[in-house]
């Protein structure tokens, strides 16, 4: 028999395992009322602990794949010329100066000069110039690197030292995302990084972060591969009494849940992303907030235009009158987290056409378009069907994202009621992937992203079919005469006419079914001041936090 | 048994390679491959095909495969394609939490199993034999990440003792050694009893079973009517013919959890071979998941090899055999 005595050892042990704790941890409280701080004075220090569920792949963004995450490390660390603001909703995106100070065009829009600052320095002390800017465009060209976006390079001729402070691009034509492509892809450091020829960049991915030097507000201190990633301030950052912050740790926590409750008990002091289903929590407590704003990324229902089921407009238009798209965002989104879909230029910008509606939940309407289409129960099995043929698909989503996979259930049991067979199939991420790019699907639940340039192409222009992501097989002339006008304006202010009539197009065609557009969620302690998340980045004004100390 | 030796190492040697092939070709078999990483990205097909021309992917499966084992064979593992780093480095940084997350798990089930164990089959058939069982019943009926859930809700959520994820806090290294040490050990008690609790329940019904069946032996008779005490005829000499198995049971399920434990790590953001091995599946990292099967492999082979040989050199019948 176990002498009760002795189970006291491994309480003991317990114990003091506990009481060994070098973090002091206390029910999380809201922040002190009467300090300067909470009376919004910035204050310099501190750190801030944040937490994701995925971690950077590198350091060096044109040898790996772009990543939501790599861009959060990377854009703080490194920096642009210019720094595109999160203002499209009501007008084209503008820019505001990062490392160029300013910029100009020449008359024929061909030619883009700009001014560096004169105090930019990189971490190490070596100084910032223009040949950093020459010399990464460089890199971003170069065949051995084989940068993923090289594309976004394509129209620009040479990139020219004019003097140390002044880099002059040149075009070969004069397009609506000039500038957004000059900008694209962080200025790269050509005194560290030279060192290694391009030809042997992605053999040696780790002799980046041994070399790594900084222009941003943060420097990289420490990368423990899964466990967390440690930035200190750039003391040689160009802005003056920036960053406020000490130190920004980043620690990885696949699971989400895991991640809420660390932000709950206080051990995280921000999280980029919080499921609806949490944000009630999140909003009871008063320690804690939260931001929303509308993502970029954009539900659907794909229809394979090569199936027949799907090849003919108006049927597709019966399909999304069948589904009822707002039942769907109330139950997947509840709380306003979300809306109806409309076309792929999302309600969050400024190009998108206010007084197009989406389609109705009609039913009977799409009843009535099959009826007249030849389809009927001619066997009285509930399932329409025409020439022998039942009007029945397969409908995938992928495994993991559990919206998707339920919207898939919900819209097979709407369509049932018109007598469409939709049978939902979950597949694993990448072996949807394959199946989509090869046409070898009936339908699909997926997103898409729309970024600032509002280049639809990609998805929407014919060319896109075998180069591209125009998974749909959708070919409109119309459209893809107005997507290459829209493109070729300088200004996208005047390419609005042209988004709209594609807008129009896009929607009267419904290659696919615009399910829902939803809100991001992110949130912090409330000892955290000025932080402004946004769709584009979590850390998006890091340079800006400050913090309470921790009580 | 130099003989004994021999056959049973090229044994070992030509499972691990079947091991390895059939891994080689069922990962290729998958849909998808390392470019899908760059998914949602607008690379045009020239690109992808170049991209498949680095990584080697466009070439004939056969040519993959026999460069590959022509690698294997000199040692090198290969790339990381989604981490950019040879794979023996990164099997490298991760083994050393698995191996210390299974160690601490091995030593929950095996405590938790001897002590219930003992305790169960001293008092067969009694309340505290039932409650034992039927915990152990319960445990092991639910999955191991619920398991986890839970403790981390308990734990680190409705009373906040112990962390809930990684191995170190922040600032961990500023600490004194000690300190340190403790920090760990603190980290490691959650994701340890979620491990360890889920598999004691089998072990502790081994326990009980066996140490029945011993107690009910003649020189169990012969201790007791010689006067020694109830806890000696357990502990001294009723639990020595237990370990035996016991030990055979740890040899071979010990490197099972070597190969981590996927959902356990993923929980808790523990950085072992488990975790890495989800996201080297996800990503479709060939190099990595072939790396990892083929250490994983060994691990389990070189552990039965062993266990082998131990009996071997204790029972001539079987190393003639």
């Amino acid at each position: 028999m176990i002498r009760p005595i002795r189970l006291l050892y491994p309480i003991l042990l317990a114990a003091l395992l506990v009481a060994c704790n070098a973090r002091e941890e206390t029910r999380p409280q809201p922040p002190q009322s009467d300090s300067a701080a909470a009376q919004g004075t910035p204050r310099r220090g501190g750190t801030v602990v944040t937490g994701w569920t995925t971690e950077p792949l590198g350091l060096n963004d044109l040898i790996f794949p772009t990543t939501a995450m790599g861009n959060e490390v990377l854009f703080r660390t490194l920096q642009h010329l210019v720094q595109e603001q999160p203002d499209f909703a009501e007008h084209p995106a503008t820019f505001t100066p990062q490392l160029a100070e300013s910029w100009e065009w020449s008359d024929d829009h061909k030619t883009l000069t700009f001014h560096l600052r004169k105090n930019l320095v990189w971490s190490d002390g070596a100084p910032l110039t223009a040949e950093d800017v020459r010399w990464t465009w460089q890199a971003q060209i170069h065949p051995a690197v084989a940068w993923d976006s090289v594309y976004m390079k394509e129209f620009i001729r040479d990139v020219e030292v004019v003097d140390p402070h002044t880099v002059r691009f040149h075009f070969t034509r004069a397009y609506v995302k000039q500038l957004l492509d000059v900008n694209e892809g962080l200025i790269l450091p050509k005194h560290a990084w030279s060192k290694l020829p391009f030809e042997k960049w992605r053999e040696n991915p780790d002799w980046f972060l041994q070399n790594r030097v900084a222009s941003g507000p943060f420097k990289i201190a420490s990368w423990t591969p899964q466990q967390e990633m440690v930035l200190v301030r750039n003391e040689r950052y160009w802005e003056k009494d920036r960053p406020y912050l000490d130190r920004v740790v980043l620690r990885f926590v696949p699971d989400a849940g895991s991640l809420m409750t660390q932000l709950l008990n206080g051990e995280l002091d921000f999280i980029a992303q919080v499921a609806p289903n949490d944000a009630a929590r999140i909003r009871e407590r008063p320690d804690l907030d939260l931001v929303s704003f509308w993502s970029n990324l954009y539900v659907l229902v794909a229809w394979n235009g090569t199936r027949p089921l799907f090849a003919d407009p108006e049927m597709r238009r019966a399909l999304t009158l069948a589904i009822n798209r707002q039942a769907i965002v109330d139950t997947l989104l509840p709380g306003g987290n979300g809306r109806v879909g409309v076309s792929p230029i999302i309600q969050s910008v400024w190009a998108h056409d206010k007084t197009l509606q989406p389609w109705p939940y009609d039913p009977a309407e799409a009843r009535r378009i099959l009826a007249a289409k030849g389809w009927k129960d001619t066997d009285g099995d509930g399932v329409l069907d025409r020439g022998g043929k039942k009007f029945s698909f397969e409908l995938t989503s992928n495994a993991g994202n559990q919206g998707r996979n339920d919207a898939a259930v919900m819209i097979q049991q709407q369509l049932r009621q018109v007598g469409i067979e939709a049978t939902p199939r979950i597949l694993e991420f990448n072996t949807l992937v394959t199946d989509t790019r090869s046409g070898n699907y009936d339908a699909t639940v997926t997103g898409l992203t729309l970024d600032t340039s509002l280049d639809l192409s990609g998805n929407f222009h014919s060319r896109s079919i075998d180069i591209g992501d125009n998974y749909f097989h959708y070919s409109n002339p119309e459209v893809d005469r107005l997507i290459d006008l829209a493109a070729s304006q300088k200004d996208p202010a005047q390419a609005l006419p042209y988004f709209h009539q594609i807008e129009r197009l896009i929607h009267n065609d419904q290659p696919a079914t615009f399910l829902w557009e939803s809100q991001r969620l992110a949130a912090f302690n409330k000892r955290v001041h000025d932080a402004r998340p946004n769709v584009q980045n979590g850390f998006f004004n890091l340079k800006d936090w400050w913090v309470e100390p921790r009580q | 048994m130099a003989g004994f030796l021999l056959r049973r190492l090229f044994a070992s040697l030509l499972l691990l390679y079947l091991v390895a092939t059939a891994t080689f070709f069922l990962v290729h078999l998958a849909p998808g491959d390392p470019t899908n990483l760059f998914e949602g990205q607008r690379i045009n097909r020239e690109q992808r095909e170049h991209l498949r021309h680095l990584y080697g992917l466009d070439r004939s499966l056969g040519e993959q495969y026999v460069r590959w084992l022509g690698a294997l064979v000199r040692g090198d593992l290969g790339f990381s394609l989604a981490q950019q780093r040879p794979v023996t480095t990164v099997i490298a940084e991760a083994f050393p939490a698995t191996l210390l997350l299974a160690t601490a798990a091995i030593g929950v089930e095996y405590g938790a199993a001897l002590l219930l164990g003992i305790a169960a089959a001293r008092r067969r058939d009694g309340i505290a034999d039932h409650v034992i069982r039927f915990a152990s019943l319960t445990l092991n009926s639910q999955p191991p990440f619920w398991i986890a859930l839970m403790l981390v809700l308990l734990f680190a959520y409705v009373w906040p003792v112990l962390p809930a994820s990684h191995m170190h806090t922040i600032d961990a290294d500023l600490m004194s050694p000690a300190g340190r040490l403790l920090d760990l050990l603190r980290h490691l008690i959650l994701p340890a009893l979620a491990l360890g609790l889920y598999n004691a329940g089998p072990t502790l019904r081994f326990v009980r079973g066996s140490l029945i069946e011993v107690m009910g032996m003649d020189y169990i008779r012969t201790a007791r009517a010689k006067g020694l005490s109830e806890r000696r005829v357990v502990w001294v000499h009723g639990l020595r013919n237990v370990l035996t198995p016991l030990i055979q049971l740890f040899a071979l399920t010990f490197p099972q959890l070597l190969n981590g434990a996927v959902l356990t790590e993923i929980i808790f953001a523990w950085p072992g071979l488990g975790r890495l091995t989800f996201g080297a599946v996800l990503s479709r990292d060939y190099p990595l998941i072939l790396g990892i099967t083929i250490f994983a492999s060994a691990l389990v082979i070189l552990s039965n090899l062993l266990a082998d040989l131990l009996q071997a050199a204790a029972d001539p019948r079987v190393r003639d055999a």
